[in-house]
């Protein structure tokens, strides 16, 4: 019974180091994505004059799952069901900092209000901060990451030898 | 459509309180009130429907009618910016809303309109059997005669080009037509302009003739509001080419139409064969008479 106990907290410890972990690679892999879907928005407004509601329902489905739901809540108000405020637009997003919130909401306020040109410089300029915030993901998935599992066995051992 | 482009609480008004199918038009102007004009008259929207009095309209806002072309253009401007920049958007199901703002210009080019102020929804209407009373008048010997519809603006030209072309189609007259639908108004989806029917949309008629006749060898050629010379020009190289041409241009009166400039040289030469003159005397196409090249009246 003790045994089956210990192992039970062993499992528990690594799976809050995975899920601390994939937290990180989750935050990474998002403005990854973003920044495709930056560089997508550039191309199809520029020379095909697609709309956002064509581009997201065209996006590759490895993209759309990186985006965690977001382009979902955009299409619910492109589809009027809900407005464009943070509530809706970040439903069910939970890894993501206040400040990055805020860029991100803005990012998809300005979407769709204004002429080519206008519309396309925005766009590289949103483009400019997610590469930032996407090199700073990127070290903190590789620092915080692999650190948050190997912290989960480490301290699932540690819970081990302890109760032992 | 319409719900899509509204804010729904004015939406559902005119859905639940006045009768959408004798809606032609909605305006919205910055801090004014709605206006709606229905059956030819207008009338100022209120939370209880339609109401004469101005104390009781409901007031639009810059940010309603920011709203309302956001949403026209399916919540994508850079798609319609060469419509904008016209002063108009269409959108799919032919609903066309006319544009008030600040136009930008750089080195004499228009780049776009912002500061939108106000916006004229106009709602298409299919009428069916609307150009029957004309339709044995506007063909001879089987074939379309040249002809030009003539009315004031919002007395139905559209809507009776539209039926017309939907009953060449339903009486068997299998003539390749094609749809010149500068303004995107001409095309309402639902087969309503039969089963004979090209279209080419959005561009300007020079070009539209042009490569209409030369990639799509159409028999007749229908265009919406000529109204430069450049149009003119094209339709006299459609005539060359041995096309017919169906067309319309706002005139209030079939004198006014023989005296404009534009149009003087094309009644002398006789170019079309048919006039028929719309009005909004008892209501949105009134057809007030059908004339031949010599401007004589034949019908009404």
């Amino acid at each position: 019974m003790k045994i089956v106990l210990l192992l039970l907290i062993f499992i528990v410890c690594i799976f809050i180091g995975f899920t601390v972990s994939r937290k990180y690679r989750v935050r990474a892999n998002f403005f990854k994505a973003m920044i495709t879907l930056c560089q997508k928005f550039d191309i199809e407004i520029n020379y095909s004059r697609e709309r956002l509601k064509n581009i997201f329902l065209n996006l590759d489905s490895s993209i759309k799952n990186d985006l965690s739901g977001i382009d979902k809540n955009f299409l619910l108000f492109i589809d009027k069901e809900t407005p464009l405020d943070k509530n809706s637009l970040f439903d069910k997003i939970t890894f993501l900092k206040e400040d990055e919130k805020d860029i991100l909401f803005n990012f998809f306020r300005s979407l769709g209000r204004s002429d080519v040109e206008s519309q396309s410089k925005e766009i590289k300029n949103y483009l400019n901060r997610f590469e930032q915030v996407s090199q700073n993901t990127i070290l903190e998935n590789k620092k915080y990451g692999t650190l948050s599992v190997k912290l989960g066995v480490i301290a699932g051992l540690l819970l081990i030898v302890i109760f032992i | 459509m319409l719900e899509k482009i509204l804010p729904q609480d004015i939406y559902n008004i005119i859905k639940n309180k006045v009768n959408i199918n004798y809606v032609n038009e909605i305006r919205l102007r910055s801090d004014k009130p709605i206006l709606l004009q229905i059956g030819g008259k207008r009338t100022f929207l209120s939370s209880s429907g339609t109401t004469s009095s101005i104390k009781e309209a409901l007031l639009a806002s810059k940010i309603m009618i920011e709203d309302i072309i956001f949403r026209a253009s399916e919540c994508s401007i850079y798609s319609v910016n060469e419509q904008i920049k016209k002063g108009f958007i269409v959108t799919n199901g032919g609903i066309r809303l006319g544009i008030g703002g600040d136009l930008i210009e750089e080195n004499g080019v228009i780049k776009t309109m912002t500061n939108f102020s106000s916006v004229n929804i106009r709602l298409p209407h299919e009428i069916k059997n609307c150009s029957l009373c004309a339709f044995d008048f506007l063909l001879e010997n089987n074939n379309v005669l040249n002809t030009l519809v003539v009315s004031p603006p919002g007395a139905g030209k559209t809507t009776f080009l539209r039926d017309f072309i939907r009953q060449l189609s339903e009486h068997n007259y299998a003539f390749n037509v094609l749809v010149l639908d500068e303004r995107g108004e001409l095309d309402l989806g639902n087969n309503c302009l039969g089963n004979f029917a090209d279209k080419i949309s959005f561009a300007r008629k020079s070009i539209g003739f042009e490569n209409g006749i030369r990639s799509l060898s159409p028999n007749i050629i229908v265009t919406d509001e000529i109204g430069q010379k450049e149009d003119i020009d094209a339709i006299c190289y459609a005539m060359n080419c041995g096309v017919k041409i169906l067309a319309s241009a706002h005139c209030d009166s079939m004198d006014s139409l023989a005296k404009k400039p534009l149009f003087e040289s094309l009644v002398q030469d006789k170019l079309f064969q048919r006039y028929v003159f719309l009005s909004m005397r008892n209501g949105p196409g009134t057809l007030e008479g059908i004339y031949n090249e010599n401007l004589t009246r034949l019908r009404v």
